[in-house]
């Protein structure tokens, strides 16, 4: 089954750096932003061109990238400061501000790379470990005013409400659509693959963003004509649900294998993908309102949480788990990746009690290590599909 | 072959004898006397590990034995294991913190913070009779069983290893986080997972980027500091006042000044007043934290500045120092090159940013205590942007007078590691010092080949 919509985005795609181009001739200025707190509306509303800065999957560009940043930095990292060393990728090439958060220690070290080494005008958004408690709300809420009086200085304007709201208004639609969308991929008759919103998703880091909400509408438009009333149940034996440290473009190695071994992927909660749209609230059109919507989403695994039995981002899990249907759980960590390789071991046990397995798959862009994943995701997914059996023999 | 034992000459006896008492934080008093025999009969029973000598563990403890303090340090720190045992019978509060924090709050709530490196001493201290070969074992296991329940790739475990898999009776887990190293504050989130309960857990949360400019950032900080004193009273039943912290603040003020001025006077003279690994044990008083005793760190301290003022007047030479060692500092990680054998090579250690940033930060003495405290942190040298970290390293640099530098990192510690290349190239442009990095094997497997390259660097010089 085929979206056209689908093959429309993949072209506006290609010809989207050129049109960055085109319009930083004609004045605009292209932000590129990485972190998973950066609260992009503020960005868009000061009218820049936001741009999120995320590959992955070229093991050249990490070991260019541990040059300036050691070999020791998480991999993803690794790239980004590679690919700011080779200026070739065609965003980063366009980006005239970098908007870094630091809920990611690595991500805020990069920026400081970045900076030092290529002059980049970085802008870097400081995000509360506590990020739970009032205090560390009332600390962010400088922050995000701070963030935004930074951006305001290089736009040469003042942030004003109204635009904020339309700003908010539009990525709150495009939230809700995405969402939409998302719950078709894990429906029975998968009339889209986790694959194509995954990248769907991702294609919203990088177009304008009124043009993507309205190619996410015809999506969803075609996908509603073709299956009218989604329905999620467990109709194969090997529905996969994928964890752990975020897949950005350009990396698709364990995606790809995951296929191979005949597993179907039918839900995330990557930074990369899903996540970073759900339980959005914004409460109040201001900076300091679109940063505590950020905040107070389902938050990220580098921003440690003290009691287990109240972490949001496990219930998040839990409830994804329990919407998508999924069999087991491939927990992917990068290298070097502390928020996600410390919790690997601890959210095995949690899901152990729910009877969830988890397989973590520990990597690296190099392709060295391929059969060896192949065979461990093989593994894991012909077991999940003999326990499926099994309960189907005894409820039989 | 036999093993080869470091005994203290008793030709050195009389003269330590004639040096000043240790006091303690409950006011005990231990004679020069009592250390003596402490340090040549009892220690060596206890601990034959640390009379080896054995240069590839940087086993160098007291080998200058014409230096009273370099005796005491070793003494506190062959009995700090019975001491923290008795502290803790005592009704003492513990808690474990992070390396290159100050410790003035917990100083007020009456509770013993003890650093990483400490939480390890007292653990391992409580098995006596090990070689050096048997205690790095034991060390490797304990770490080892926090890799397996957090991640093969943290360089710090939060103290997980004692304090959950093991039986260490720390109250609370109560480190400034993100401060230099991110491993702990995920170490500290892994103990809600582990088997001791009773434990109480607290993020001191030390924002990062220009947050000594940010008034917002300060009182954050400041609260983060109030909240970390009210979860220490909670856990020994009493109440700190701003007195207390204020007596706490002026107490480790006067650690950081004597630090200071210990250092300063190090530096001024060309003949090294002694050598590397007394220096760095001397110089690491100034926090005052280092025996999980304020007040012996103190007087040990005090002590150690007139000797040295005394050797500097006079000339001396430190113990089995080189003429003209080529003089190296150090940046980094919570960690350092093996000092004696880089002795050996020819050089020697005359500074590292860890555990000296924050001994240069005074806090100020009138106004809020916990705002001032809190300003004070945030304007660590270590913790600020690469090139204002960098300009305060040439700044010691200069004043140390180093022929070269290098940046050591432990494996696994990517905070440090990712930008020791921007603040070493920073430096080599602005002095035109020689720089290197160094990565460093936490769990000792790769000495040979470190020293090689040490050993090189120093050649070059």
């Amino acid at each position: 089954m085929s979206i056209q919509t689908l093959e429309i985005i993949r072209k506006r795609l290609e010809e989207r750096p050129e049109e960055l181009r085109q319009a930083r001739k004609n004045g605009h200025k292209v932000v590129g932003w990485t972190g998973y707190n950066v609260p992009e509306e503020i960005v868009h509303a000061l009218g820049f061109i936001p741009v999120r800065i995320a590959l992955g999957g070229d093991d050249r560009l990490v070991e260019v990238g541990a040059r300036y940043a050691s070999s020791k930095t998480c991999v993803f990292i690794r790239e980004i400061v590679g690919a700011f060393s080779e200026n070739k990728d065609p965003y980063i090439q366009q980006t005239d501000i970098l908007a870094f958060d630091a809920t990611c220690l690595q991500n805020y070290r990069a920026a400081e790379v970045i900076e030092y080494f290529f002059k980049k005008d970085v802008v870097v958004l400081a995000v509360p470990r506590n990020f739970a408690e009032d205090d560390a709300k009332t600390y962010f809420v400088h922050e995000a005013n701070e963030f935004t009086r930074l951006l305001e200085e290089r736009a040469g304007r003042l942030l004003d409400n109204a635009t904020l709201g339309e700003s908010v208004a539009l990525y709150n639609d495009i939230r809700k659509t995405l969402k939409s969308i998302y719950t078709f991929q894990a429906a029975r008759d998968n009339v889209i693959s986790w694959e194509e919103v995954y990248d769907l998703i991702q294609a919203g880091d990088l177009l304008d963003k009124k043009e993507y909400l309205s190619l996410l509408q015809q999506t969803l438009a075609e996908l509603t004509e073709l299956q009218h009333n989604p329905v999620i149940e467990a109709d194969c034996d090997s529905r996969i649900f994928i964890s752990g440290s975020l897949i950005p473009r350009g990396d698709r190695k364990l995606i790809s294998i995951i296929n191979l071994a005949g597993g179907r992927i039918v839900g995330d909660d990557l930074w990369s993908g899903i996540l970073p749209h759900l339980d959005l609230d914004i409460k109040e059109i201001s900076p300091a309102g679109v940063a505590l919507g950020y905040l107070n989403r389902t938050p990220h695994a580098a921003l440690p949480y003290l009691d287990l039995e109240s972490d949001r981002r496990l219930k998040k899990l839990h409830e994804l788990l329990s919407q998508s249907r999924a069999h087991g759980v491939i927990y992917h960590t990068l290298r070097y990746c502390d928020p996600f390789t410390f919790k690997a071991k601890e959210t095995k046990n949690v899901l152990a009690k729910s009877g969830i397995p988890l397989l973590e798959i520990h990597t690296e862009y190099a392709g060295s290590d391929y059969e060896a994943m192949k065979t461990r995701v093989e593994a894991f997914i012909e077991m999940i599909r003999i326990k499926s059996e099994l309960v189907e023999e005894e409820a039989a | 072959m036999g093993k080869q034992l470091f005994r203290y000459s008793e030709d050195n006896k009389a003269k330590f004898l004639e040096s000043d008492n240790i006091t303690f934080n409950d006011g005990s008093v231990v004679t020069p006397e009592e250390i003596w025999d402490y340090l040549t009969v009892e220690g060596p029973v206890k601990y034959p590990g640390t009379y080896e000598i054995n240069l590839s563990q940087g086993n160098r403890d007291s080998r200058d034995e014409t230096l009273p303090t370099s005796l005491k340090t070793h003494y506190l720190s062959l009995t700090f294991s019975a001491r923290m045992e008795k502290a803790k019978k005592n009704g003492k509060t513990i808690a474990f913190i992070q390396g290159g924090q100050a410790v003035d709050p917990y100083t007020a709530a009456d509770t013993i913070a003890l650093r990483p490196f400490l939480v390890g001493q007292w653990y391992h201290g409580r098995e006596h009779g090990n070689d050096i070969y048997k205690s790095v074992l034991r060390r490797k296991q304990s770490k080892e069983t926090a890799f397996h329940d957090m991640s093969f790739e943290a360089c710090q475990t939060g103290g997980y290893e004692h304090v959950q898999v093991g039986d260490l009776p720390i109250d609370v887990v109560a480190p400034y986080t993100v401060l230099r190293c991110s491993d702990v504050s995920y170490g500290v989130e892994a103990h809600r997972h582990g088997p001791n309960k009773d434990v109480k857990l607290i993020n001191v949360d030390f924002p990062m980027r220009h947050q000594a400019d940010k008034p917002w950032a300060i009182e954050y900080f400041a609260r983060n500091l109030k909240k970390l004193v009210k979860t220490l009273d909670e856990a020994r039943g009493k109440k700190t006042t701003e007195d207390d912290l204020w007596r706490a603040i002026r107490l480790h003020n006067e650690g950081r000044r004597l630090g200071t001025e210990l250092a300063d006077l190090w530096w001024s003279t060309d003949i090294p007043p002694t050598n590397s690994d007394d220096r760095n044990s001397l110089v690491a008083l100034a926090n005052l934290d280092m025996h999980g005793d304020v007040q012996a760190s103190l007087s040990v301290l005090k002590e150690a500045k007139k000797i040295i003022a005394e050797r500097v007047k006079n000339g001396v030479k430190g113990h089995a120092v080189t003429d003209n060692p080529k003089r190296l500092f150090i940046l980094g990680s919570c960690v350092g090159i093996n000092e004696s054998r880089s002795e050996d090579a020819g050089a020697i250690v005359v500074g590292k940013d860890d555990q000296w940033s924050h001994c240069t930060s005074l806090v100020e003495e009138e106004g809020d205590p916990y705002y001032n405290l809190a300003k004070a942190t945030l304007e660590y040298p270590y913790e600020q942007s690469i090139e204002k970290r960098a300009q305060w390293t040439i700044e010691q640099i200069r004043k140390s007078r180093a022929d070269g530098v290098i940046f050591i990192h432990n494996w696994g510690c990517n905070t440090q590691a990712a930008v020791s290349r921007p603040i070493v190239d920073f430096i080599k442009r602005e002095t035109g010092i020689p720089t290197y990095i160094h990565e460093r094997d936490l769990h000792g497997l790769r000495d040979e080949q470190e020293q090689n390259r040490v050993n090189a660097f120093i050649e070059m010089l």
